[in-house]
């Protein structure tokens, strides 16, 4: 419906609600079928198996398709909780793997970026470098770095051993104690330069005017980055921080190709351990189970801190 | 432009209604297909044992030419895993390899991944063409579930070199000489025996010959395949007191961080003296580049007489739709002529009891002897138990091993999980 005023410019068209919510229907059906292809694919691949992963987890299933599940509400739950040998390590490496990631890559990766934002020689040479590693293939870090902590012919315990340190040498991925950070240095190496990316592509959004008028008035360089720079930062930090997180309790592939979760699960995570309950156990409420733990970990994890951060933009 | 805007919704909506039904189709076509292209799964091989496969199924097709052999290989693991996600659909092997043991080949002929046989034994006269010990694996759960490939035997590989040098000259017949042996490697500057940790059941062929050796022929299979308690008896505590003993002193350096692959070389190059490895490891330690004159075997001095070992079989997919040609296959590589092609590539010994071992196994008499000197078989304990209770054995074997837990409290550990889990 239209309702048509003359002015002395001319009729103005008032649009009514309901033709404004016409247009938008006629809008969305148009839409809809280069929509449902893509719906389709993601709700099959994507969100029909995480439902499926958190019904398993009510039910105790071989995963082998000629026998059935049988419900058992939650004693998944209660023997993950109570009887599991495992779960409780791989819960703590989790919180170990995210805790460590937000502080050491993160840091890192904001200082390569202050450092290589700056106008020097071979600065693009050198953005390159730390971001290769995040190039690979998490499986392919996995096999260098196997081979870099090998007890008698790997590059650590051979440097170690060249500068005098023969005391310093490890078994690194053979000893329980340093194992899990063993693999997560390897991480480092390749987490930072993803993170430095945006951490630089979030720097060429902070006003050079602001800087300048911070310098102008008398601010350090202590001054401009805390008061400028990283409040400009803030959308940039909320996207490193979040996928971090999800990087970190996801983290899978690293931890298999360098340990398996060994030695004697010492290196277990929580991901890996959904796995084996599930593939290799062969129970695939347990896997079920862990992996709904990880869910609400990750949502209890991601979703208040958006909520502070969305705040935060708001005021 | 109304038009046109109608237009590309009509195209658009083809396309995902085309999209849908070329996926549907794609399925369709797969499963209609009936060619005669027969599917194997099966480990990775070992350069003569891949270069023997390739003759028996070259061989086969060239008198076959209707039937098309596929293999494909993976590693340990992932063959188990691949297996485990396909058993009972559709999208599994016609062959697949494996272990004959309860814990492996028996949990996939629980779910019913493995097709009965019976019908094939009696068409091909396979109940006359294998020994007796190959035979019993396959009868074991009712019916013939799969077709025997290797009787496999494991014994203490060692370096004959090493010993004359450590000045070694007679081998060890109880456990107290292994250690003693052990000493004198040690004492003359040589590892006495390498394993790789990172795969658990390298390690764990120690910890399983221990139990035999500690708790005796009964009570280890009390304990391994009965309702044996772990957590009461001293014989366990033993046993993981000894596996301890082995890690602090006589295995080779940061072996828990390394795999049998790479713990394999320091064998073939003559940096540790003892490894405990099957049949299949003299073709090996050649293909490594050892001489054979080199490599001796003999059985871990357990005191029961039995000998460390398993059976490996060929498996037809329940799932198959081509069952007489897989059936034709396995009658092939089995016969006479397939185990003369596969001579020692995968084991001193054939499965057929018309087959003579291969004049080219230096170390096939010793076998022979092994086998007819042996009171029985003791097997892996990865075979033995569930893969849940594996994980589990694993993991108490690998906390012995680095110190995270004391040898006394190893098997109570154990014993609780499998209460917990029955």
């Amino acid at each position: 419906m239209t309702a048509t005023a003359d002015t002395q410019a001319g009729p103005i068209t008032i649009e009514t609600q309901p033709s404004r919510r016409k247009r938008k229907s006629s809008k969305f059906v148009q839409a809809l079928p280069y929509l449902i292809p893509a719906l389709a694919l993601y709700g099959y691949f994507v969100v029909y198996p995480m439902i499926d992963a958190v019904r398993l987890s009510f039910f105790q299933w071989s995963g082998f398709r000629t026998e059935s599940p049988v419900f058992v509400g939650l004693d998944n739950y209660v023997r993950l909780f109570t009887e599991d040998p495992v779960f409780w390590k791989a819960l703590q490496n989790s919180v170990i793997w995210v805790v460590l990631s937000l502080l050491v890559p993160t840091l890192l990766a904001l200082l390569l970026a202050l450092g290589l934002n700056r106008k020097m020689r071979g600065r693009n040479l050198m953005r390159s470098i730390f971001y290769i590693p995040s190039v690979f293939a998490s499986i392919t870090v996995a096999a260098m770095w196997r081979w870099i902590y090998n007890p008698t012919l790997g590059l650590v315990n051979q440097v170690l051993e060249a500068v005098g340190l023969e005391s310093w040498t490890r078994t690194w991925l053979g000893d329980p104690e340093i194992a899990l950070y063993s693999v997560f240095a390897a991480s480092i190496w390749q987490a930072v330069g993803f993170s430095m990316v945006l951490f630089l592509a979030g720097l060429q959004t902070v006003p050079h005017e602001l800087i300048d008028a911070a310098k102008v008035d008398g601010a350090n360089a202590w001054q401009v980055f805390r008061n400028v720079t990283l409040p400009a930062l803030r959308p940039t930090t909320v996207v490193v921080v979040i996928l971090t997180i999800i990087n970190s309790l996801k983290v899978f592939d690293l931890v298999v190709g360098m340990t398996g979760g060994g030695p004697a699960q010492s290196t277990q995570v929580l991901a890996l351990w959904s796995y084996t309950q599930s593939f290799t156990n062969h129970s695939f409420g347990m896997g079920g189970a862990v992996a709904t733990v990880l869910l609400i970990l990750s949502l209890a994890l991601v979703i208040p801190y958006m909520a502070w951060s969305m705040k935060g933009e708001d005021k | 432009m109304l038009k046109k805007t109608k237009w590309s919704v009509a195209v658009a909506t083809l396309a995902s209604v085309g999209l849908v039904s070329a996926c549907s189709g794609g399925n369709e076509a797969a499963g209609g297909e009936a060619g005669g292209e027969v599917t194997v799964w099966m480990t990775t091989q070992e350069d003569t044992q891949k270069a023997a496969w390739d003759e028996l199924v070259s061989t086969f097709e060239e008198q076959n030419p209707d039937i098309t052999i596929k293999t494909e290989a993976r590693a340990i693991d992932a063959h188990k895993d691949a297996l485990r996600q396909v058993a009972g659909t559709n999208s599994g092997p016609d062959i697949y390899w494996y272990w004959e043991g309860a814990g492996l080949g028996g949990e996939l002929v629980d779910v019913g991944m493995s097709k009965d046989l019976t019908e094939y034994y009696e068409q091909y006269g396979w109940d006359d063409r294998f020994t007796s010990a190959a035979l019993s694996s396959v009868t074991q759960y009712g019916g013939y579930h799969g077709v025997p490939w290797t009787q496999q035997a494991q014994a203490i590989f060692y370096n004959k070199k090493l010993f004359e040098q450590a000045g070694i000259t007679e081998l060890p017949t109880t456990y107290d000489d292994l250690v003693k042996t052990a000493e004198t490697l040690k004492g003359a500057g040589i590892t006495p025996m390498e394993f790789g940790g990172t795969v658990n059941w390298h390690v764990m062929r120690l910890l399983d010959s221990l139990i035999e050796t500690k708790c005796g022929a009964d009570k280890a299979d009390e304990l391994n395949t009965g309702d044996g308690d772990w957590g009461t008896e001293p014989c366990v505590t033993e046993a993981f007191t000894e596996l301890k003993t082995w890690a602090d002193n006589y295995l080779n350096e940061g072996f828990m961080a390394i795999s049998n692959d790479d713990s394999s070389q320091l064998f073939f190059t003559g940096e540790a003296a003892m490894t405990i490895e099957g049949t299949w490891f003299e073709s090996n330690a050649i293909d490594g580049g050892m001489s054979p004159e080199d490599i001796g075997i003999f059985a871990f001095p357990t005191g029961t007489e039995r000998l460390y070992g398993f059976g490996e079989g060929f498996y037809i997919n329940a799932e198959s739709d081509q069952p007489d040609e897989a059936a034709k296959f396995l009658d092939f590589i089995t016969s006479t002529e397939g185990q003369e092609i596969a001579g020692n590539a995968w084991a001193a010994l054939s499965v057929n009891k018309d087959v003579k071992p291969s004049g080219d196994s230096v170390l096939a008499p010793t076998w022979n002897e092994l086998f007819a000197n042996a009171e029985g078989i003791y097997t892996n304990n990865d075979q033995n138990f569930s893969t849940a209770e594996t994980t589990e054995y694993w993991r108490v074997q690998n906390s012995v091993l680095t110190g995270d837990l004391a040898p006394a409290d190893a098997g109570a550990e154990f014993q609780a999980f499998r209460d917990a889990n029955q």
